[in-house]
């Protein structure tokens, strides 16, 4: 079963990390590095990616002659995406486990970060997928 | 450059997207497995995924010994991820344009649904945070 872990925060939490110290930082890389060398060594990775900070988020739609309008003004509590993971996992409760070890990833000072991490299935209704 | 496309939406929104007729639901479907072909066909295609029901969807923390402790429960706001696209491109310009397209996507009726689509550019590495 594939799940996706999703790390989200508002721009005040990105300005807060962006702000750690270069040593908290690493720290906190190494650990989510060596997450990611687990599932693929355990055959569960699928696919992780970083999204770019919020500041550099628009929102589209679509105008009637197919223009896009852009956007990118946000709410203050507006959580971004900020990367995600993809795992192929054998039950919901490796994916909780796998999850919570990314929410234990060390913050400033080593401390635990405690993120809510969300776990989500992929779509198993007709919906956009890959073909 | 790789750009992500994200649909999002309140529980109230997926839930209205349930009351769909059959065959409006059918137009939409079929308009995203267009839409994947041409980006396929065009090149500039990386990723694409639907996500499961909101209903579904965990917040994961770790508590003390690092078990993962879940929780279903999230405010009314909350946007969820319906699912993405991953796109490379050229130009910021050429991902608004293909996002604009997906917000012209069919609803009820068969008009442009006008859909929201956030647009990030989506990190080489940790690197391109530029710390």
């Amino acid at each position: 079963m594939k799940y996706i872990l999703l790390m989200s925060g508002t721009k005040a939490g990105v300005q807060g990390y962006l702000a750690w110290s270069p040593k908290d930082r690493d720290g906190h890389m190494a650990v989510l590095q060596s997450i990611g060398k687990e599932l693929t060594a355990s055959g569960e990775f699928v696919a992780t990616q970083g999204l770019a900070v919020p500041q550099e988020a628009k929102v589209v739609r679509g105008e009637k002659d197919g223009m896009p309008i852009t956007d990118g003004i946000f709410p203050e509590s507006k959580e971004f995406l900020l990367g995600y993971w993809i795992v192929d996992v054998a039950t919901p409760e490796r994916a909780y486990a796998i999850a919570a070890r990314i929410s234990m990833a060390p913050g400033p000072g080593g401390v635990p970060t405690n993120m809510p991490i969300e776990v989500r299935q992929f779509a198993t209704h007709p919906q956009p997928k890959q073909q | 450059m790789k750009y992500i496309l994200m649909m999002m939406g309140t529980k109230a929104d997926f839930d209205a997207y349930t009351r769909w007729s059959k065959e409006d639901l059918q137009r939409n479907v079929e308009f995203m497995r267009r839409f994947s072909k041409e980006l396929k066909d065009s090149g500039v295609f990386v990723a694409t995924e639907g996500l499961g029901w909101p209903q579904e969807a965990k917040i994961v923390r770790a508590g003390k010994d690092g078990e993962p402790i879940t929780d279903g429960v999230f405010p009314e706001s909350k946007e969820f991820l319906a699912g993405y696209w991953i796109i490379d491109v050229e130009s910021p310009e050429q991902a608004y344009k293909i996002a604009a397209r997906a917000s012209a996507a069919p609803g009820p009726g068969g008009k442009p649904g006008n859909m929201p689509i956030e647009v990030r550019p989506v990190l080489g590495s940790h690197a391109d945070l530029g710390l």
